[in-house]
């Protein structure tokens, strides 16, 4: 195994977050998919609506005076005698939206899942970075977004693993409340990935409002290998992670049963939700290989290229 | 019902169903949301002590079970009628062919099988005694109703390895049956006896005969000989094959427990086979003979003896010459054989005493002095009137009677095939008993003592028969010798058969002694009467030592000599069951005390605790089933392919 990256430690990121540096390689061949056009403010390595200085044509106009005689088109004058200027794509950076869910259901499983949200909201987010893109990291909990402010280059990454790494131990879920507090202050538009576990009474509307922003969205369905897998005891009282409130159940096979239904259809409900709004759903257990998740079942549900 | 306070057991039905009412205090499971669980969960009660109750297939069968543990904790029964009486004297028969292993199941637990059914069969009201009897009679339960009691009793019976006498039992039995007119005696036996009880019983006699292999074949004689002066061990073995199948087993020897000798012995069907073996070394001090392998009774598969020591006794024989006779006493390794004429009898005496080296023994060979000696004689076809008795006509042909194989005089002696074509008719002195009687009861050969002497007697001179040239005539001369000669080994005689008590003289000063099996170290301790003392038999095969604990003066520990017990029984060593209406026939005959009307109680409880222990499986498996699909799941986990774990995002 490759020694971790050293600088990552210096940066003060969690070891949780420690990536080798063979991983970091091999994710810098990965990119964030963005299939809308966005409007970006600074120039990046993406195409954007606005018509720019690149070298792909776009589209042909009327002069006006004060257009830049560069772009005048002097072999259509020939012909026509009439002036057009050509018109260029603009290729500007976008925004890459990272939200993970830091609610207390978060912090539970084992493998926690919480832990690996952070891992695979670490690796988005420096798949954004590495092409230049801006990239905004935000813990939703407690009924609000915290997040960072928007970084850009591939030397804030550190910034960002930190960030990631901070304790996060809010006691309320209100993802709703946070996904749109997020989504009313959200600038620029991009990918934005969700990674959440989505066990919250107002999941829908968080997912409505996340997705109200013309950003891309793609939710990573977290949920441990005990959630998708449960085993209770013959008389047993489930305790709420979040709420501290149980509820008594007799666990026979009959009501394991009727879980493993009831959670099949509530992700079936989930992907058609994103896909009727053009987005990803992606189903992970937080026992899965964070390298098989980006190169394998991301790339192949076209969140990553 | 036979318990019918048991049925208190019934308030376990209503609490198994408040327990199934009451809120159970459930185990607390963290969660990571109950936001799924609550949309499944409908049944979500008020937090009460109490809950409405559910059909539940746990508590059908709870239910059940308990019900059935307690209907059959009162042991339930029918009335039927009975074969039995109702006082019953239960005899199990112990001895050491109940040992026999048919089947995997010993004789013994079939026997146990069938006291078992017969308490069952007891008349309402009925009384049992319960018996053990090997050698002797052992009584465990007596005259009890209680039938747990006496089944207890039964299941603790263990076969002995001693041989089977039944005389102790009937007897007792006899005694039972005469205080209730209505009385049965049950045997519970294989029935293989030689010799049966010569007490009659005045109750009907049932017999349960058990066992049906005849697979075994026995030790069944071992002796150790000195020769050339006591400078060479001759060791014989005797092999014996009671079953119907010719077989051939490997011989074992072992001396001091070394293997010196091993050897496959072919033995036919009903016969036994012997091996001459001179391989045991001169220091050795117990022999072992061991048939390797396994057999139906294994008691018999081993015998021991004691090696005797070098020292010789000086004997004179005094006859006209007799090369069969000479060779069988030179052959003794006890014994310095010297020989001399009729006439020179007299002489050849007062030389020894002169030389300080008396004879201890005098054989003589058809003639009788008319001044015997003063040590123990045996007179071989005396032709006058000895110290033994008078002599009368001669017999011719004279036919054997049965002889008593329990005889130390005939141990390992086979006079099956013994003809004599002329005999003395001998009137015997008191003191004197026959051994071998011819079936007009004449005595063929004799022994006894006579004014403190010993005197043994052959009523027939060796040439009129064909005794010299039977295997049985040395070990016939040796067992003569042995009687008639105290061995200079301790005490105890070389070889005793296992059961058979041995008085033994001893110095009166000796207060307390205590004979000690070797090989287990028990010890049985023994006051020492008038200097005499009874050394109950041995119990299990082995050497017994006889130890002194008090010789008067508080000090002990000294051995007073060894004995090696053997079973060396062929009744018991032929397992085949015998007879059964042997036994049954010593019972009164008279109507059957079932005719009287008497009615059993059949106990039908056992088929209710099966079905409760069935249905206890399905309860466990029911209870378990939740924990064995965790299992099953979590194995299954223990090799997820990642991918596949993934796999959602394809939803």
């Amino acid at each position: 195994m490759t020694a971790p990256v050293a600088h990552a430690a210096e940066a003060g990121a969690g070891a949780d977050l420690l990536f080798d540096e063979a991983f970091l390689r091999r994710l810098e061949q990965l990119e964030l998919a963005s299939r809308r056009l966005t409007v970006g403010r600074m120039k990046g390595e993406r195409r954007s609506v606005r018509r720019g200085q690149s070298v792909e044509f776009a589209d042909y106009r009327n002069y006006s005076a004060g257009d830049d005689l560069r772009q005048l088109d002097w072999n259509v004058y020939a012909r026509l005698e009439r002036l057009f200027v050509k018109l260029f794509v603009e290729e500007e950076d976008v925004t890459v939206h990272v939200l993970v869910d830091a609610s207390r259901s978060m912090d539970f499983g084992e493998p926690n899942k919480l832990t690996f949200a952070r891992r695979a909201a670490g690796a988005l987010a420096y798949l954004g970075l590495v092409h230049l893109d801006r990239v905004s990291v935000a813990f939703l909990g407690d009924g609000r977004a915290i997040n960072m402010r928007p970084l850009r280059g591939k030397a804030r990454v550190f910034e960002v693993f930190k960030f990631l790494s901070e304790p996060r131990s809010e006691r309320l879920t209100g993802v709703a409340a946070a996904a749109r507090d997020y989504a009313s202050r959200i600038r620029g538009r991009g990918p934005l990935i969700l990674v959440s576990d989505l066990l919250d009474p107002g999941y829908l509307d968080a997912l409505r409002d996340l997705a109200g922003t013309r950003c891309q969205l793609s939710v990573l369905h977290v949920l441990a290998p005990e959630e998708l897998d449960p085993e209770v005891p013959r008389d047993a009282r489930l305790v709420d992670n979040e709420t501290g409130r149980g509820i008594e159940v007799t666990g026979d096979d009959d009501l394991v049963d009727r879980y493993r239904t009831r959670l099949g259809e509530w992700q079936e409900e989930l992907a058609a939700f994103c896909s009727r709004r053009g987005g990803a759903y992606v189903s992970v257990a937080s026992d899965v290989d964070l390298s098989d998740l980006l190169f394998d079942v991301l790339r192949r549900r076209k969140v990553i290229e | 019902m036979i318990a019918p306070l048991a049925l208190i057991g019934l308030v376990s039905l209503p609490i198994i169903v408040a327990y199934y009412m009451l809120r159970l205090r459930r185990r607390d499971v963290p969660v990571g949301s109950t936001f799924l669980w609550q949309q499944l969960v409908r049944d979500v009660e008020a937090n009460a002590p109490w809950q409405r109750l559910r059909f539940s297939w746990l508590l059908i069968l709870q239910l059940l079970i308990a019900l059935l543990v307690v209907v059959a904790a009162a042991r339930p029964f029918l009335t039927v009628s009975s074969d039995l009486a109702g006082n019953v004297v239960l005899i199990v028969d112990t001895s050491a062919s109940m040992g026999t292993i048919e089947d995997d199941t010993s004789r013994m637990a079939q026997a146990q099988a069938a006291a078992r059914r017969v308490i069952g069969q007891l008349p309402e009201g009925g009384h049992v005694t319960v018996v053990a009897a090997d050698d002797s009679a052992h009584v465990l339960v007596s005259d009890t109703d209680d039938r747990a009691a006496a089944l207890a009793a039964v299941d603790g019976i263990v076969a002995t390895q001693v041989p089977s006498d039944l005389t102790d039992a009937f007897a007792l039995a006899s005694a039972l049956a005469a205080r209730d007119s209505d009385s049965t005696v049950v045997v519970v036996t294989d029935a293989n006896a030689d010799r049966l009880p010569q007490v009659g019983i005045g109750a009907p006699v049932q017999v349960e005969r058990v066992g049906a292999t005849d697979a075994n074949q026995a030790v069944a004689a071992l002796s150790l000989l000195r020769r050339s002066g006591g400078a060479q061990l001759d060791l014989f073995v005797a092999v014996s094959n009671p079953s119907g199948v010719d077989m051939t087993r490997r011989l074992e020897i072992y001396a001091d427990d070394v293997l010196v000798d091993a050897r496959d012995l072919a033995i036919p069907a009903g016969q036994r086979s012997e091996a001459l073996i001179s391989s045991v070394p001169q220091g050795a001090r117990v022999v072992e003979a061991r048939l390797a392998g396994d057999d139906a009774l294994a008691v018999d598969d081993r015998a021991f003896a004691l090696v005797p020591s070098a020292g010789a006794a000086r004997a004179l024989l005094v006859g006209p010459g007799n090369a069969y006779l000479e060779n069988a006493l030179a052959l003794l390794p006890r014994l310095e054989l010297f020989a001399v004429g009729a006439d020179g009898y007299m002489d050849a005496l007062a030389a020894a005493v002169a030389a300080g080296k008396p004879y201890r023994i005098v054989i003589f060979d058809r003639t009788v002095p008319a001044d015997p000696p003063t040590v123990p004689a045996l007179y071989v076809g005396p032709a006058a009137d000895g110290a033994f008795g008078t002599v009368g006509r001669v017999l011719d042909g004279p036919a054997l009677d049965r002889t008593d194989p329990a005889d130390p005089l005939l141990r390992f002696v086979d006079l099956s095939t013994l003809h004599i074509g002329r005999a003395r008719i001998v009137t015997l002195t008191e003191g004197m008993r026959s051994v071998v009687t011819s079936v007009g009861g004449d005595p063929l050969v004799a022994v006894g003592r006579v004014d403190g002497l010993g005197l043994g007697v052959l009523s027939f001179a060796l040439g009129d028969s064909d005794l010299p040239l039977q295997v049985a005539f040395p070990l016939l001369m040796s067992n003569l010798v042995d009687a008639l000669l105290p061995s200079t080994d301790g005490i105890l005689p070389p070889s005793v058969e296992l059961g058979q008590p041995i008085a033994v003289s001893i110095d009166p000063a000796i207060r307390r002694v205590a004979a000690v099996t070797v090989a287990s170290g028990e010890r049985v301790e023994l006051d020492v009467i008038g200097g005499r003392v009874t050394v109950p038999g041995a119990r299990v095969t082995g050497l017994v030592d006889l130890q002194v604990v008090d010789d008067g003066t508080g000090h002990g520990g000294d051995s007073l000599g060894r004995t090696a017990a053997n079973l060396f029984n062929p009744g018991e060593s032929r397992v085949t069951p015998g007879d059964p209406t042997r036994i049954a026939d010593l019972g009164r005959v008279g109507p059957a005390p079932g005719g009287e009307g008497l009615t059993a109680r059949s106990e039908w409880w056992w088929p209710l605790a099966v079905v409760g222990l069935v249905l206890l499986l399905v309860e466990w498996f029911l209870f378990h089933r939740p924990t064995r699909r965790a299992v099953a799941r979590r194995l299954r986990r223990g090799q997820p392919p990642a991918s596949a774990r993934a796999s959602g995002g394809s939803r």
